[in-house]
């Protein structure tokens, strides 16, 4: 049998901190060979980046090894000297972080960064360290890698910056590469490029890599076994067909089932929040540490700690085993064997789930906008542009935009950052001033800003924020925010406002006892539950939800997305809801626009949507998300670069400056006219100059 | 209900979050010393004489004139003989040319320095921190109007603004209060600005809009709680400066008007005789004004560490 390139042996780290030494990761033991990609799954607060940390020893001064071993090529690398630990860092180990842009120094141009990585470590010469910058930025793909070496980091767009740390990570050969989180920072499709990229050089090169990701669908794609970790232990580890098929720990079966699936929607599934959270590694259970949260536990899991241990591997694969792998199924629960995993796919409790879309013959349109513009004034001098003076330069948010929504349904708004939809939200609601078009809802127009509306139209229109660290003051308490609202709009006598934030708390799922809570004493879930309420606490009639869950976990983004659902269902309100995730919005919208650099590309039912006929744009953006489950084969369109700048748009078709289908154009006419609206099927409508016939039949 | 609440949590008491704030303060050697040092004046200053010890005594007649408490003789009271006298028992610090009692003069000096600091930082803090939400909030031309002046006015050095001020209004308690007030608010009207514009960028703010609330109501309730911290510190530390000043302008002879005790004057009477031997009236003014001053920085300090403990 191969010796692993990095093994954790019943590793422990724990952190000093003022109450004593708290232990952030316990019992892990895992092996990497040659060649292999490990993933490490799981929520945040689970110890993940600690274990990658716990690695190369890089855990603070407050951080140590508290027990167990870590074995690098086989030699033991607890106890090591800084000095030796220094040495091997450099040479042996590489580390990629979340976001490129605190990675690279900004001060220094590219080349020199990553000349420095060979010359200090190997003692190479610059002309031969140049020479293998040039072929390894070549193997990332990188366009013109001469050129980039001259770049200062901030000439160059997000993914090709990942790909520069990526490659810089790979100049010494490591034996092990350590990724923590790399495409988090990405848009899905930067993103999706990233993973081929990370999955062609794991076939490539013989380094163990340990690849840490919250997102399922990520690890479904790159890496060969999946490792799941809770609370700070591992609690089930396989390959990764395994863990999708066949998960049998009750945590990895609840992860599973809190994710919508690309293509499910509202009507005919639902979703699966797991109860709680995690606990604070202070503040740990007795027995097993998920039996909190756990659905099939018997009072001995919260007696009983739980070990690890193996069972039988049922889907397995004989090209892991080629690897020197070993295709072991581990996991940490005593009942694993008793559970069906088969549960996880059910569609579950009814009676969220909402009819499917009915399209009433003459449904009530509520919100009617109509060719709206958003520019904004950049560059120049306040005090010139005071007085009407200085050089006026357009950044063209939103530009052009119409869509109607009927009255109870969702219009989702998909696209990657910069495509302005943040901006069509905020000046539908008015924090924005709008500089052209219309828009109504219901009699009412819209052109005014927020603070000189009626107040009864401001009334009808609330927003919930994506930042729950952000959305409520931290200086009031929960209770007094909810209030608020309820006092201006005068929404119930001042007698009854303390019942009926109590009933609204409740309505979010919260008990009383919040309404005496400062927002620092809350997790991100219940912030945003909070944010929630006080959004629906003047009893709008539209709601405008901007990215609501994205910044949560999985297992709580369920029970929120359930509970918007819910409060919607039971006011009938309508909602326009803005997300990256495809998968999100699909299970949540009646209907979808796809935004791009300003423009909607596509708008119609969602169902429309996620099938043929579509816009090119829409088409890369759904190969693009990340899949939960490795045995889908999804096309691979990829694109390049990043939405070009509002300031200055394309002419023509916006997208055709990165379409992967312009070649099905004769006569340039992307660049040159814009495309018009074709109609497919019932309130469908493409902007592109391809006809709806051919687009159907593209694969 | 089975949820995300079921983990139990207990919400400290406001007393009890008191006492922690208290005992994490008392945690920071820098914060204890500041904080004696300060409440030592504080102390010297209310129980200089019966105001606080004996208040019956004022209440019920007027012949009760026992002597000062803490600080053992009148402010203005000459000893027949007892000029420029070294420390003795009798007078803990001598005694000036004027037969004065320098420990009296000291102690009730602290009186006008910790009214007067205060209220000159407080009207301060009401000025620049509203000028510095309004630069902030609206920004636009009222930020560049608002600035601009503001910059002019730092533009200008402070004693210079002092004697400008002081010259023209004559020294009295107001002026002093002014003086302080119109070299500290530009100052103060950065920070609040600065706060402004990465508060006012949060969604809690843009909430705030989507009621429709006034600007007033988003700048002073929804903003400032949330900029407290750090004007906290800030105000600490301007106090010091604002007893600095106090002192700079007695020492002058700018501030208030000779029978006075402030420590600027002291240490202007005392000056004089600084190479004749007789240090004690300097020392004891500047001695005193140096005390406060680093109590209350050592106390920003310890403030300062508190609040990035809790972010």
């Amino acid at each position: 049998m191969e010796v692993p390139v990095i093994s954790a042996k019943n590793l422990a780290i724990s952190y000093e901190t003022r109450k004593g030494d708290i232990r952030a990761v316990r019992d892990v033991s895992f092996d990497i060979f040659k060649g292999e990609t490990l993933g490490l799954v799981g929520e945040s607060g689970c110890g993940k980046s600690t274990v990658a940390f716990g690695l190369v020893n890089y855990l603070g001064r407050n951080g140590k090894v508290a027990s167990g071993d870590i074995v690098f090529q086989g030699e033991s690398l607890v106890g090591k000297s800084e000095n030796e630990l220094r040495k091997l860092r450099g040479n042996k180990i590489s580390m990629v972080y979340q976001d490129p842009m605190t990675s690279l120094n900004p001060v220094m141009r590219v080349g020199e960064q990553m000349n420095e990585v060979l010359t200090t470590h190997q003692n190479m010469s610059r002309e031969d360290a140049r020479a293998r910058c040039i072929t390894m930025l070549k193997r990332v793909y990188m366009p013109v890698p001469e050129a980039v070496l001259e770049r200062y980091p901030h000439q160059i767009s997000g993914g090709q910056q990942q790909r520069i740390v990526i490659a810089m990570a790979l100049l010494n050969n490591p034996a092990l590469l350590i990724m923590d989180e790399p495409t988090t920072a990405l848009d899905v499709t930067i993103e999706a490029a990233v993973l081929d990229l990370i999955a062609d050089l794991r076939r490539d090169i013989d380094t163990a890599i340990l690849f840490i990701s919250h997102n399922l669908g990520v690890v479904a794609r790159v890496c060969e076994r999946v490792g799941v970790m809770y609370a700070g232990e591992l609690v089930e580890l396989a390959s990764v067909g395994e863990i999708f098929a066949n998960p049998r720990h009750p945590y990895t079966q609840g992860l599973l089932r809190a994710i919508p699936r690309l293509g499910s929607d509202k009507a005919t599934s639902m979703l699966h929040p797991i109860r709680g959270r995690v606990p604070a590694p202070s503040a740990l259970p007795p027995g097993c540490v998920f039996e909190p949260r756990c659905d099939h536990a018997k009072p001995a899991c919260s007696v009983n700690r739980q070990i690890m241990r193996e069972i039988p591997d049922v889907i397995g694969s004989a090209n892991l085993t080629a690897l020197g792998t070993s295709k072991s199924h581990k996991v940490r629960c005593e009942l694993a064997e008793q559970l069906d995993p088969k549960d996880f796919l059910s569609t579950g409790d009814a009676s969220l789930m909402t009819a499917p879309l009915t399209s009433p013959e003459f449904p009530e349109m509520v919100l009617d906008v109509d060719m709206l513009r958003t520019h904004y004034r950049s560059g120049g001098n306040a005090l010139l542009g005071a007085f009407g003076l200085g050089k006026q330069n357009n950044v063209k948010a939103v530009d052009g935009v119409s869509f109607q929504l009927p009255r109870g349904k969702s219009l989702g708004v998909v696209g990657e950052s910069g495509s302005g939809k943040s901006t069509l939200v905020k000046t539908i609601i008015g924090l924005e001033d709008m500089t052209g078009g219309s828009a109504r809802f219901m009699s009412f127009s819209l052109d005014k800003n927020a603070r000189h509306r009626d107040i009864g139209l401001v009334k009808e229109l609330q927003m919930v924020f994506q930042n729950p660290d952000a959305t409520l003051n931290p200086a009031y308490s929960v209770g007094r925010q909810i209030e608020r609202p309820l006092r201006r709009f005068k929404i119930v006598p001042p007698a009854e406002v303390r019942g009926e934030v109590t009933r609204l708390l409740h309505a979010v799922k919260l008990d009383d006892s919040y309404y005496d809570r400062l927002p620092r004493q809350l997790s991100g879930g219940e912030k945003q539950r909070i944010g929630i309420a006080r959004a629906f606490a003047g009893r709008p009639d539209l709601v405008l939800a901007d990215e609501p869950v994205s910044a949560l976990d999985v297992s709580v983004q369920a029970a929120v997305l359930n509970l918007l659902l819910g409060i919607q269902k039971e006011h009938g309100t309508t909602m326009i809801f803005i997300a990256h995730d495809l998968s999100v919005v699909r299970f949540f919208c009646d209907y979808i626009a796809v935004m791009y650099c300003g423009q909607i590309m596509e708008i119609g039912p969602a169902e429309a949507i996620y099938s043929p006929p579509n816009h090119p744009y829409t088409e890369s953006l759904l190969a693009a998300v990340p899949i939960p489950d490795p045995s889908i084969a999804q096309s691979r369109i990829r694109l390049d670069g990043s939405v070009p700048s509002p300031l200055n748009p394309p002419s023509g078709c916006r997208f055709h400056t990165r379409c992967p289908r312009r070649g099905l154009v004769p006569n340039n006419r992307c660049e040159t006219d814009v495309p018009e609206w074709q109609t497919s099927g019932v309130g469908h409508r493409i902007s592109c100059h391809i006809p709806v016939a051919q687009l159907s039949e593209l694969k | 209900m089975v949820n995300a609440q079921s983990v139990p949590f207990t919400r400290p008491a406001r007393e009890s979050k008191l006492r922690a704030a208290l005992g994490n303060l008392i945690g920071s050697p820098a914060a204890v010393v500041g904080l004696a040092l300060v409440l030592f004046w504080i102390i010297m200053a209310l129980g200089a004489d019966d105001l606080l010890v004996r208040p019956d005594c004022w209440a019920a007649s007027s012949d009760c004139t026992t002597t000062p408490l803490l600080a053992r003789y009148d402010a203005q009271q000459s000893f027949r003989g007892q000029v420029l006298k070294p420390p003795s028992a009798e007078h803990w610090i001598g005694t000036d040319r004027q037969a004065r009692d320098i420990w009296a003069r000291t102690v009730y000096g602290s009186r006008i320095v910790l009214l007067l600091a205060p209220i000159s930082v407080i009207v301060a803090l009401l000025v620049g921190g509203s000028l510095g939400l309004m630069a902030g909030y609206f920004g636009g031309w009222v930020d560049e109007v608002v600035m601009r002046i503001l910059d002019a006015m730092i533009g200008i050095p402070s004693i210079l603004l002092y004697l400008v001020i002081l010259a023209a209004l004559g020294p009295s308690p107001l002026t002093i209060v002014l003086a302080v007030t119109v070299t500290g608010a530009p100052g103060i009207a950065k920070l609040v600005r600065s706060l402004t514009l990465d508060i006012k960028t949060r969604d809690y703010i843009a909430a705030a809009q989507t009621r429709g609330e006034s600007p007033w109501y988003i700048m002073f309730v929804e903003i400032l709680p949330n900029a407290r911290g750090p004007i906290l510190i800030d105000a600490m530390l301007r106090m010091g400066y604002a007893v600095f000043a106090m002192g700079t302008l007695g020492f002058l002879g700018l501030g208030l008007p000779p029978p006075s005790p402030d420590w600027g004057s002291i240490v202007n009477a005392g000056r004089a005789q600084l190479l004749g031997g007789h240090p004690w009236g300097a020392l004891a003014g500047s001695i005193a004004t140096a005390t406060l001053v680093l109590g209350l920085n050592l106390l920003a300090d310890g403030l300062q560490e508190q609040l990035n403990r809790y972010r």
